[in-house]
């Protein structure tokens, strides 16, 4: 049976964080059972070679995900050679209260993406292994909080991934009212989460532009590119500000509508002044920003919107679409 | 307490995982099992597995030096703890997704408003402690962030009735039948999930509910104390509610401007239509709170069955229209040309332009609630 990858790991990287020198590969590939068991001895045949150094460069690049900093040092003769650092390698000192590990121990099991479950996990059992109390449980102290960072998304890890890596990608995107996708390229900035829903900013190339993106909008997978970012990345970038005006909450204008008494709760809840006109109906005064025309015929014939004509037309002409149906 | 993380079992979480526990062994000669698997948040299981692949480990396999680590099937016990050096034994320092997954989680609950003051202080002093720990593998941190909505006066109130065990009355709003409705609630937990809910045990109802906080209208703590029947806590990673098989089906066609829908109704199947559009099944237990959906979908999509809800769409539609005498109407048809001509232009981002996500709208779940929601808001029970 082949070796587990975990116990291979295991002994890569407590063979570079061990050695006092750094290790050339076919010392490594001799000291480790799983690479002598999948390839034998380092003289083997050069196909047996160009698989352990693929296997090698693999197992590397996941030590390094792990956060191992792994330096590459080239000896008088040529050879190259392996080892991790313990100065490079340390966590600095740390000292948390019972109340700063608790809190530590409710941030970590908000994620429902398995990545950055995982590492936030990982991240809470180095800082126990560096002394963070364990006298509360985590998992009790918090009880009746529960926060949930909410991943549903396909495009969420590689975008992440090249967001953290500085690295174009590629995808197709379905516009809100498009019939079709179509490829984007863009320079991947940040990622934000505003009420359960991912969206991405950065520069879209085609169009020498800052855009928002909302990732259940992407088909299809996402492609790094090479190179690197050709426009600046701002200091700040505000994704939710943009979205939120898009969703009408940055109404710039007012509307006067007739609401039935009782009726349209969330409506009375924004609206700037109330007046009752005794009829069975009231008179609002509320914020008129994108979309409100939508939300307004969701209340059927117990909204009646008054001013402005704009308005009234674009509820009137949605009501006809549906009257019609 | 249900919800514990999400833990695959793949090999770099395991090898973070063992890298770990020898140098929190090396110092605990004889620990627990069960104390270590509840310090790394992971079952006694999924410790065994461990200590079985550490005994294979070692600086060097050629050199003999392999970690002699054992356990009678209560404690576990190091025989070899030189094996490692002093050096090779330290914690590592953290790697960039560490630092970002816990940061970020860490910066989103402490902006969650109503939260605890020292619970919020305890959050900020930590994300500061590891935030310098993490030096420069905190940087990619500020690429990632979160924001839990919720009103910060509810939280705190329902946060004093779960810790002081007392009973809870609220007018809540319920977008599915657009009515208020008074009732007294026993606050079970608080979950964020974008939007902040309070899961409780309805007294009017005798069940089980979950109530979205930005919808209660009022709030106030009651003298007599919580009695929640003990109540098995589900699961919310699969989302605050699932459609139950039995309930009626309701099938929707939309266009292109229309497919939002299937971003925000949990649905059976969403089929690809020729002009870009979607034909989606769903079920709820109250079809009729979907009359919203349909009024709001306007041209952008219908209600193909159950026909009596496509019918009460059509009504509520022309009895709304009854009150735009005919002269208004015609005004409006002309008003409807600089509209099509504000949709077409790009507006700078590709945002959710056009679709419901719309605050003016109250926000995502007003149209999630029809279904997603609905079902807590209208008192169905879910998830038994």
């Amino acid at each position: 049976m082949a070796i587990a990858k975990a116990e291979r790991l295991m002994n890569l990287a407590l063979c570079l964080l061990g050695t006092r020198r750094p290790l050339s590969k076919r010392e490594l590939r001799d000291s480790i059972e799983a690479y002598v068991e999948a390839f034998g001895p380092g003289n083997g045949s050069a196909g047996s070679d160009d698989s352990f150094n693929r296997m090698f460069e693999r197992d590397k690049d996941d030590l390094r995900e792990l956060g191992l900093v792994i330096e590459t040092v080239e000896s008088l003769d040529g050879e190259i050679g392996y080892h991790a650092r313990r100065d490079s390698n340390r966590l600095p000192p740390i000292t948390l209260d019972a109340e700063e590990a608790a809190a530590l121990g409710l941030a970590a099991k908000v994620w429902q993406q398995a990545r950055l479950a995982g590492a936030a996990s990982g991240a809470l059992q180095k800082l126990r292994a560096a002394g963070l109390p364990e006298d509360v449980d985590p998992y009790e102290a918090h009880g009746a909080l529960e926060p949930r960072i909410p991943v549903h998304e396909a495009a969420f890890e590689p975008l992440m991934l090249a967001c953290r890596d500085r690295r174009p990608v590629v995808f197709d995107y379905r516009k809100a009212t498009a019939a079709h996708p179509e490829p984007r390229h863009v320079e991947p900035w940040a990622l934000e989460c505003w009420r359960g829903h991912w969206y991405l900013a950065g520069w879209d190339r085609d169009r020498g532009a800052e855009r928002v993106f909302r990732l259940s909008r992407i088909t299809g997978k996402v492609r790094s590119r090479g190179g690197r970012f050709t426009a600046p990345v701002p200091d700040v970038v505000t994704v939710r500000e943009t979205v939120a005006s898009w969703a009408g909450e940055t109404a710039d204008r007012s509307a006067l509508i007739r609401l039935r008494t009782g009726a349209g709760y969330p409506l009375r809840a924004k609206a700037t002044a109330v007046r009752e006109l005794g009829d069975g109906w009231d008179e609002l005064e509320i914020p008129y920003g994108h979309g409100l025309d939508a939300w307004l015929v969701e209340f059927g014939p117990d909204v009646v919107v008054l001013e402005p004509a704009e308005l009234r037309a674009d509820v009137v002409d949605r009501l006809r679409a549906v009257a019609k149906g | 307490m249900a919800g514990k993380p999400v833990r695959p079992a793949n090999a770099i979480d395991q090898t973070r995982r063992m890298l770990s526990l020898v140098t929190y062994l090396r110092e605990r000669p004889g620990a627990r099992i069960e104390d270590v698997a509840r310090a790394f948040g992971i079952t006694e299981d999924e410790l065994v597995s461990d200590l079985d692949v550490l005994p294979m480990c070692g600086t060097s396999f050629r050199g003999g030096d392999l970690l002699d680590i054992d356990t009678d099937g209560e404690r576990i016990w190091w025989h070899n703890p030189a094996a490692l050096g002093a050096e090779a034994a330290e914690p590592l320092r953290l790697a960039a997704d560490e630092a970002t997954a816990l940061l970020v989680a860490a910066r989103a609950v402490a902006t969650l408003p109503g939260l605890r003051e020292g619970d919020r202080q305890a959050l900020l002093r930590a994300t500061a402690k590891v935030e310098a720990a993490a030096g420069e593998a905190a940087g990619a941190s500020s690429r990632l962030s979160v924001t839990f909505e919720s009103e910060g006066g509810v939280f705190a109130d329902v946060d004093r009735a779960i810790s002081e065990r007392r009973r809870l009355w609220i007018r809540y709003y319920s977008p599915a039948r657009d009515e208020v409705t008074e009732r007294e609630i026993d606050p079970i937990r608080l979950v964020s999930v974008g939007h902040t809910y309070v899961e409780a045990w309805c007294r009017r109802s005798e069940a089980r509910r979950t109530f979205r906080l930005d919808r209660v209208a009022e709030i106030r703590i009651l003298d007599e104390p919580a009695a929640p029947p003990e109540v098995e806590l589900r699961d919310l990673s699969e989302g605050l509610v699932q459609p139950a098989a039995e309930d009626p089906e309701v099938v929707v066609e939309v266009g292109p401007g229309g497919r939002w829908v299937a971003e925000y109704y949990p649905h059976d199947s969403a089929d690809e239509l020729p002009d870009g559009g979607l034909r989606i099944t769903l079920r709820t237990p109250d079809p009729a709170s979907l009359r919203r959906l349909a009024l709001r979908l306007g041209r952008d999509g219908r209600i193909v069955s159950p026909p009596d809800l496509a019918d009460s769409a059509r009504r509520a539609a022309r009895e709304a229209l009854a009150a735009y005498d005919g002269v208004e109407a015609e005004e409006a048809r002309e008003a409807t040309a600089p509209r099509a001509e504000r949709q077409a232009s790009d507006g700078g981002y590709d945002g959710p332009a056009g679709t419901p996500d719309g605050g003016a709208a109250g926000g995502p779940g007003d149209r999630s609630s029809g279904v997603r929601y609905g079902r807590q808001f209208d008192g169905r029970e879910q998830g038994l």
